[in-house]
């Protein structure tokens, strides 16, 4: 979910820029130390953003009717770390904005922290917990990427209640309205993400598990053994 | 999907002006209308800039109204949380809901405006950049802004990658749809997760294919840009200079008009 350029007044669409760069600086770091040790990760990963921004650009088989899109970058997390996915995730978002008309340039800052930083935070913390615990790998990448997405809209809700306080009850009664409000698409289209993650990450795993292996996802014994469990 | 912006960039009206002018142009216009207090500034960006896109960049009008329907969506539903939900000034209307009372007020009602008119003109105006300015044109700019170079460097990569992608999306998902992949809500899914899947896996091959390519012209980390070194017209930067110095002197001289409702 995307906050439309103009709706964030200042000072907030300044300080979420502020808030933002620290990440975007780190991953751009992260992102320079890849490029010199091994130089041909750029076009890997030029080929990942373009990949977030095409499956994000695709409209969701939705239950509700509305036009939802997935936000991919939960995928993106799970396979290349939470910072270079907010890198990623910055230019995704600029050409949203630039060929979709999705966002906006001033709500970029916003946007880059709702879907850029805390959802991909979130779903490689999952991720990384979760394989480590031994949970089966699918459960895994489906909490990853809904709870990924959820946490995404509560940060968006978040934000609008810090820029619009409620008179009466301040900024909980208004976190609480537009996360009603936005709930109703927003809940349905996490568990249908989430859903069509983990199979995005069995269909990989059935054709190409040498890929995930090669970008240290999981393990060539955890590839064997989820291969035999579905086989 | 397939209606990306960037394809009507390239054959705009205004593709022959500089970069740099429309993107002050643009850009100002946003910041402009995002730091009105009153609706009045906003709404005249929106309408001259929509104008300025539909009649000198020849973007079709029915193509632009659409696109304004996108925005829309949310402007209204996050526009209706605001009025219930803001206060001040006089009541309007009330309802009573079991445990909390809703009331609009007419502060809520102009703060909900000005929002509103804050998100038209800055949308209009993120039109303009979009459909006037090719993004090819933007990395060299982007280059003179010193931005990093491993940055531009992927954004001018997952720009090129996005079109190659798309392509192959849209052959996928035509195959599935001939074999009936989306006639029902648990068949969507599996089509559109093996849509995913198959896309995943084909971007990987075709990042390997580029490695090699890049190997094969020997490349050494460094993308090279060629851009012509072109002088800002004085014509053009006036017009852009009086344009927003109008839209400033309007920002300035309406702070306090706000939407008045009703006999107040």
């Amino acid at each position: 979910m995307h906050i439309m350029e103009g709706f964030l007044p200042s000072p907030w669409w300044q300080i979420w820029f502020l808030i933002s760069a620290p990440f975007l600086a780190y991953g751009m770091y992260q992102l320079r130390q890849i490029y010199e040790e091994r130089r041909e990760t750029l076009p890997l990963l030029a080929v990942a953003g373009a990949f977030i921004f095409v499956l994000s650009s695709l409209k969701l088989p939705s239950v509700t009717g509305s036009c939802s899109h997935p936000t991919g970058t939960g995928l993106g997390a799970i396979v290349f770390g939470p910072f270079i996915t907010s890198v990623l995730g910055l230019i995704v978002l600029i050409y949203q904005a630039l060929f979709l008309a999705h966002g906006g340039l001033t709500t970029l800052g916003a946007n880059v922290f709702s879907m850029g930083i805390a959802g991909p935070l979130l779903a490689y913390g999952i991720y990384r917990a979760g394989t480590k615990a031994g949970i089966n790998p699918f459960v895994v990448v489906f909490l990853a990427a809904s709870l990924a997405d959820l946490f995404t809209y509560i940060i968006t809700s978040l934000q609008l209640a810090l820029a619009f306080p409620a008179e009466a009850g301040g900024i909980m009664t208004s976190f609480l309205a537009f996360g009603t409000v936005f709930a109703i698409t927003q809940i349905p289209l996490a568990i249908i993400e989430g859903l069509i993650i983990a199979l995005i990450f069995k269909y990989i795993i059935a054709v190409r598990p040498d890929l995930l292996v090669r970008l240290d996802v999981l393990s060539q014994t955890a590839v064997n053994r989820i291969r035999e469990a579905i086989a | 999907m397939e209606n990306i912006l960037d394809d009507y960039a390239h054959t705009n009206g205004l593709r022959d002006v500089d970069t740099r002018l429309k993107l002050i142009l643009g850009a100002g216009a946003i910041l402009i209308s995002v730091s009105s207090a009153s609706p009045v500034a906003p709404l005249f960006i929106a309408a001259s800039m929509a104008l300025v896109t539909v009649w000198l960049a020849k973007i079709p009008a029915a193509f632009y109204s659409r696109l304004l329907a996108i925005p829309a969506g949310f402007a209204l539903t996050s526009g209706i949380v605001l009025i219930f939900l803001t206060g001040g000034g006089v009541p309007l209307w009330e309802i009573q809901l079991p445990g909390l009372t809703l009331s609009v007020t007419t502060a809520a009602i102009g703060l909900a405006s000005v929002v509103f008119a804050r998100t038209l003109g800055g949308m209009c105006s993120l039109y303009f950049i979009a459909l006037s300015t090719p993004m090819v044109e933007m990395f060299s700019v982007m280059r003179s802004l010193h931005l990093p170079r491993e940055f531009v460097d992927l954004s001018m990569l997952v720009y090129r990658f996005i079109f190659i992608l798309i392509g192959e999306a849209i052959a996928i998902h035509n195959a599935q749809e001939m074999r009936h992949g989306y006639v029902r809500f648990s068949t969507s899914i599996q089509s559109f997760s093996m849509l995913g899947a198959m896309l995943f896996i084909r971007s990987l091959a075709k990042g390997e294919d580029l490695i090699r390519a890049m190997d094969a012209r020997c490349y050494d980390g460094k993308l090279e840009l060629i851009s012509e070194k072109r002088n800002l017209s004085i014509a053009g930067l006036l017009c852009v200079a009086g344009y927003l110095t109008a839209c400033t002197l309007i920002l300035l001289s309406t702070t306090d008009i706000t939407i008045v409702w009703g006999n107040l």
